[in-house]
């Protein structure tokens, strides 16, 4: 731990932090509004952050967990890669795996801020693009065999800008292999401007504090930062952790999934936490790969749900956390020309998972359960072309039915989950949005009863939708990890369900479709997609009379799960508002439970 | 021409402000009688009566128009005592209410529930039908089934019905049979149909606003009304009003119909009259207006003399409360008063807020048994508050407690009493400008172009140092500040808005599919001018507004149609540039290659029944006045001896150099070192805080 040596007044350090922290919000509400691709501006898979002049992670913002770690790996590469040539009025765009950025998907826009000629922050904004000019309609391409059948454009830290003026050779090669160019560049225009914003108000901050007091303010903030972690870590038990998953299998590339392995060494005593995340299969040939800015990031990500809520997330935090990583692993360490377009959902959502279930071995009161996984149909990249708009092509990813949150020591799950990367943090989709917009109709979108993992604290129950194209033909392309290995309950908690998707057709139900798949619907056709709930944290026997029976007066449950699981008996009915527990024939119900266990 | 009477019923105090025939402002204050409203306004009426010389009833007498505003449907819904209501929709959508629109705060912090829905599931039924998004008719109504829904609605006693069915702003046939059913098997059950009250897209949003609509109905058509016939038998034969979130006024029989609009009309005045004090004192119309209250800080905006609307209105926070859908004042809250208790977190920083020591137990000072340091005890420490003079002397402050509390905090943070207090004050200061910066700096306005408005009891400790941090010059501090949104009625417009969904784009206008959306939008603002007594002869403006955006998003911004209707391609394209601009000022960066996308059409009708008072010639003169007494005060280096003026010895053109210390009977104002203060002519503090 640094020496305590403060410069500055602690009522400053707060300040000036309270700034920056505004700054990145400015920056994420410009970047939301002003976006055009429902996966940013709905599904808010974007995050923005300030890195200092020298590479070190300063603030982000409530970005998405996946996105936390890795921008100064992208920064130190901007600096690497142009040296001295850097100036004010320089832009630059990054979305390479192998140089610290999460996926080819997320393009990261770097513009460099100035202060009397010294280069003191960078200003960046990661955002997932709708169509990267990959060689199929969508960003994520799990059986991409490398990166060239990928086909994604790579752009290692390229300069985009010069004197605030876009280098146009850059916007034709992007307009030339993007989908729905107009998109791309209305998204651009979106990440760019909210870049551009934070530079405005990041030159008034220096102007206003003066060089000297911004860099004294850098060293307090990351010294400040250290001693929550350090006073965090010290509160936690010592222990050495291990936690295994599962992937779902890829059907001829991966018959059994990927067995994945976490170990959480917590170190009170010398206050850090070692991640191991050695022990992992070697890099494999689809785009599952994880790059380890993903994948750092959603295992650091688990690590802050065990710890204290309001910690700050930067490089004086991530001081305190130690890794250890493979030479050549789908996890964190992918050998190329292997591809990561997947990287920040599939392996990296179990990844999150085994490492936040992980800290439950610690005991009741720690750690969470596993989230419902898998990008099902309700959140498919769709594409095709529009009749009603003269043949327009369109691709967008949906976020219209999400999966359930984990349940926590002290809280069910957070229903509007998504993955466990995204963690409740993205919008849904209307429908009507997305009915005006693309020639889709919706049939239903739901909760689906009695799904839930259950617990003392009951995981979010699983969503269901079914829809399917008006009036031409439709590619969804699904990419679920979450339909084979349920999420896992803790501390005597109950899993979750699976995932699950279907093709209709005349109303009828097909076989079940396989997880990952393109799927052509034609007028007529649609793709029902249930997706996974997350498991229960606690037995269900404790949990409170009086949250069984909201449940079942809502339908969350079903008044025979609550007497089955729960061991809930019920008198009265739903419908003339009479129904109330049993207390006597609960308490004898629960001991029946108790004792056909032993 | 008689007496004018504002009445705000807040959660403790009715507020009520009366103005004469030479405008003269008055305020009464007495405590708020939930169980019969009208008694704790009659209190408080007696309170002005006697400041004017009459009894209560005489005054009533005399009255022409009284403007009612009440928290009253807020506090139905937060304690959850609005009626037993359905919520009826389309099959296949129960889950609209459950489901929102996503959001949530903090992405590690796993220790809440996932909020229950406004309408529990149980009481959501769906209908068979459905509408396509160009209107098209893709199932007929089933009306057997529908029948068999209502009959069991009536069987199961529901007192109210929301109806919000999908596309029904694309085609109303199957809500508006739907009304009739209603009518024709639950008779006298209100109802509200989503088409009327929120024709607006996005399926959440139209049905939390019509649900919370519908389940007020009961309640507050018998209050209004219950209010109205009080008033009538008390001897009131004038008009009388009722505030709205869009600050603006109505009758009461339109909020009957409408109930939703008298949710959050309190705070939403104080912009309005934020407006009117600026006006008053020349200070044009970018103005800020900040609220400080006991528990919360509350901030508008007004802009171009506009007040300023948002289509995100949460009842409760953000995400895990219900979303209002309609246009209310945008007035952002956060947990930071008088009130507010200061901490130190693990690693070090000192924190205030958001917890609040409240009016129970309160500020330690209180002498109420509150045992934690407090903004209000830090402002007694630094010897700005006089503790015999807090609320005009009727509540005696308790300066040990104080000391001692602020004392103990400042040995865990290794600072001095004065010191700790100062820092908490600094603190404070900074989340009040992170506050007004996320509502001025991120919807693209210069807080530095604007004049700060300041109301409420608190707002004199810490406004001028935190108008200089956000580089603002000048503070209109009004001495009625402490009545801020009662006297923002006295200065509000009827005001009505209509509303029309009709899409369409830049390159493909839809000139007459528009024009006559605008056409229908002005008749129905014409109709319900009609409608009013009070408006007739009375000045009217009618604004138009569009809710566009570049094609392919889908968040819109607020943008003025330059013209009544569009007509021709000339009008389209500045109809588009109005639209760049706004763009560009709110996110810096403009697409003229895109086309633009117009969604929700918006008319505005404001009419003024009472012209609002004539600014008064300026103060010619400054003079010094002579201090009542010197107190030691804190700014930070030094305690330094401090003149204290008392407001009601000040004349008009009196200037102070600070420090000083201006005494009013509900607030006191701290004129920091370097700065300087006026009292105006037509009555307010004129902080210059440069």
């Amino acid at each position: 731990m640094s020496e305590k040596e403060s410069t500055l007044d602690p009522v400053l350090i707060s300040v000036m932090a309270n700034r920056l922290d505004g700054i990145v919000r400015e920056m994420t509400n410009t970047l939301l509004r002003s976006a055009r691709s429902a996966v940013i501006s709905s599904a808010r898979d974007f995050s923005c952050c300030l890195v200092t002049g020298d590479d070190q992670l300063l603030a982000p913002a409530e970005g998405l967990p996946v996105h936390i770690f890795g921008c100064h790996i992208q920064t130190a590469n901007m600096r690497k890669y142009h040296g001295d040539d850097i100036k004010r009025g320089d832009a630059y765009l990054d979305n390479d795996p192998y140089g610290g950025n999460t996926h080819p998907a997320d393009h990261t826009f770097m513009v460099p801020v100035f202060f009397e000629g010294e280069h003191l922050f960078t200003t960046v904004s990661k955002c997932h693009m709708a169509d990267i000019g990959n060689s199929i309609p969508s960003s994520y391409f799990v059986r991409a065999k490398d990166v060239y059948e990928e086909g994604a454009l790579v752009f290692p830290g390229v300069r985009i800008q010069r004197d605030f003026e876009n280098i146009e050779d850059i916007m034709r090669m992007c307009r030339a292999r993007i989908r729905v160019p107009d998109q791309w560049y209305g998204d651009y225009l979106a990440g760019l401007g909210s870049a551009r914003i934070a530079e405005r108000r990041l030159e008034a901050f220096c102007e206003k504090y003066g060089k000297e007091t911004v860099k004294a303010f850098f060293k307090e903030w990351f010294d400040y930062s250290e001693r929550r972690m350090v006073d965090n870590i010290k509160r936690l038990p010592k222990a050495s952790l291990v936690n295994k998953g599962r992937s779902d299998p890829l059907i001829g590339v991966l018959p059994d999934g990927l067995e994945l392995t976490v170990k959480v060494d917590i170190d009170p005593d010398e206050a850090e936490i070692h991640i191991d995340l050695s022990d992992n299969p070697p890099s494999v040939d689809a785009g599952l790969n994880t790059s380890l800015g993903a994948a750092t990031s959603a295992v650091v990500g688990a690590v802050f749900n065990a710890l204290d809520k309001d910690l700050p997330r930067n490089e004086g935090a991530f001081r305190r956390l130690k890794f250890t990583y493979a030479e050549d692993s789908v996890v964190a360490a992918p050998k190329f020309p292997h591809s990561c377009s997947v990287a920040t959902t599939n392996v990296s959502e179990r990844l999150v998972n085994i490492t936040q279930s992980a800290f439950a071995q610690l005991g009741d009161g720690m750690g969470l359960s596993e989230g419902g996984a898998g990008l099902g149909a309700g959140m498919a990249v769709i594409s095709g072309n529009d009749a009603s708009r003269g043949g327009e092509p369109y691709v967008n990813r949906l976020m219209l039915s999400t999966n359930g949150g984990p349940a926590s020591p002290v809280a069910d799950g957070w229903v509007n989950y998504a993955i466990p990367v995204i963690a409740g943090l993205m919008y849904r989709d209307s429908v009507e949005v997305d009915e005006l917009k693309h020639p889709i109709r919706v049939e239903s979108l739901g909760i689906v009863t009695d799904s839930s993992g259950a617990g003392r604290r009951r995981g979010a129950p699983a969503q269901q939708i079914e829809y399917g194209p008006t009036e031409s033909p439709m590619i969804a392309v699904i990419s679920c990890d979450g339909q084979h290995t349920p999420p896992r309950g803790v501390v005597g908690g109950l899993d979750g369900t699976a995932g699950e998707s279907w093709q209709i057709e005349d109303g009828v139900q097909s076989e079940r479709l396989p997880n990952v798949i393109q799927l052509h619907l034609n007028p007529g056709q649609r793709v029902r997609g249930r997706d996974s709930s997350g498991g229960g944290y606690g037995d269900p026997l404790d949990r409170e009379l009086e949250r069984v029976t909201v449940d079942v007066l809502e339908g969350w449950e079903t008044r025979e799960k609550a007497h089955d699981i729960y061991g809930v008996v019920f008198t009265g009915e739903i419908d003339d508002e009479t129904l109330e527990p049993d207390v006597a024939a609960t308490e004898a119900r629960r001991a029946e439970i108790r004792t056909a266990r032993v | 021409m008689g007496y004018r009477i504002s009445v705000d019923t807040g959660g403790t105090f009715t507020d009520m402000v009366l103005v004469d025939e030479d405008g003269k402002f008055s305020i009464g204050k007495a405590l708020t009688t939930p169980e019969r409203i009208s008694e704790g306004m009659f209190s408080a009426l007696e309170v002005v009566a006697e400041s004017v010389g009459k009894t209560a009833r005489d005054l009533l007498a005399e009255t022409n128009i009284l403007i009612y505003g009440t928290t009253r449907a807020t506090n139905a819904v937060v304690t959850k005592a609005t009626a037993r209501t359905a919520f009826l929709t389309t099959t296949g959508f129960r889950d609209i209410l459950v489901l929102k629109e996503g959001g949530k705060h903090g992405p590690h912090d796993y220790s809440y529930d996932y909020p229950q829905p406004y309408i529990p599931r149980r009481h959501t039924f769906e209908i068979d039908e459905r509408i396509g998004s160009a209107g098209e008719i893709v199932r007929e109504l089933d009306e057997a089934k529908a029948r068999s829904v209502i009959e069991t609605l009536k069987a199961r006693n529901f007192e109210a019905v929301s109806v919000s069915l999908l596309w029904c702003i694309a085609n109303n046939a199957h809500e508006l049979r739907i009304g009739e059913l209603i009518e024709e098997i639950m008779p006298g059950v209100p109802y509200t149909l989503s088409h009327q009250l929120a024709p607006i897209l996005r399926e959440y949003r139209r049905a939390s606003a019509t649900s919370i609509d519908a389940s007020l109905k009961p309640l507050m058509q018998a209050h209004l009304r219950g209010m109205q016939s009080d008033l009538l038998e008390a001897g009131f034969s004038g008009d009388l009003l009722v505030s709205t979130s869009v600050g603006g006024c109505q009758e009461v029989e339109t909020l009957v119909e409408r109930p939703i609009n008298t949710l959050k009309s309190g705070p939403a005045m104080a912009p309005v009259a934020g407006r009117a004090y600026s006006n008053l004192e020349n200070m044009g119309g970018d103005v800020i207006v900040c609220d400080t209250g006991g528990t919360t800080f509350d901030v508008g905006l007004v802009r171009d003399g506009q007040l300023v609307y948002s289509r995100d209105s949460w009842l409760g926070p953000q995400w895990l409360g219900d979303i209002i859908g309609a246009s209310t004042v945008d007035v952002r809250s956060i947990g930071a008063g008088g009130g507010s208790i200061a901490w130190q977190d693990p690693g070090g920083l000192l924190r205030v807020g958001p917890q609040s020591a409240g009016s129970v137990p309160g500020p330690a000072c209180y002498g109420n048994g509150g045992n934690e340091p407090t903004v209000t005890d830090a402002a007694l420490v630094l010897g700005y508050i006089d503790p015999n003079y807090f609320n005009g002397g009727r509540l005696t402050l308790d300066r040990e407690a104080a000391e001692r509390v602020i004392g103990d905090f400042g040995k865990t943070i290794g600072k001095s009493l004065d010191e700790t207090a100062h820092a908490i004050m600094v603190i404070a200061n900074e989340l009040m400008i992170k506050a007004i910066g996320e509502i001025t700096v991120n919807d693209g306005l210069n807080p530095r172009e604007s004049v700060i408005v300041a109301g409420g009891g608190a707002a004199g400790f810490n406004i001028m140092p935190i108008a200089r941090e956000l580089g603002c010059d000048t503070v209109i501090l009004p001495k009625t500040a402490s009545a801020l949104s009662a006297c923002g009625m006295q200065f509000s417009s009827i005001v009505f808005e209509a509303t029309r969904s009709r899409f369409t784009a830049s390159n493909e206008f839809d000139i007459d599919g528009v024009n006559t959306a605008l056409q229908e939008i002005e008749t129905e603002l014409q109709e319900f001018k009609d409608s009013l007594a009070t408006a007739a002869g009375a000045k009217t403006t009618i604004e138009f507004f569009v809710e566009a955006r570049y094609k392919a998003q889908v968040w819109e911004l607020d943008t003025a149609l330059p013209t009544q209707r569009v007509e021709g391609a000339e009008a389209v394209m500045a109809l588009a540039e109005s639209f760049h601009q706004t763009h560009e000022r709110v996110h810096a960066v403009r697409d003229e290659g895109s086309p633009v996308e117009f969604v929700n059409w918006k008319g505005r009708i404001s009419i003024q029944p009472f012209s609002p008072p004539e600014a008064p010639d300026p103060a010619k003169v400054s003079q010094s006045p002579t201090p009542d007494e010197t107190r030691s005060c804190f700014f930070g280096d030094e305690r330094v001896s401090t003149p204290v003026y008392r407001g009601d010895n000040l004349k008009v053109g009196d200037e102070l150099q600070g420090p000083a210390i201006i005494q009013e009977a509900t607030t006191t104002i701290v004129v920091y070192p370097d700065m300087s203060a006026q009292l105006s002519a037509a009555g307010d503090y004129i902080l210059n805080c440069c």
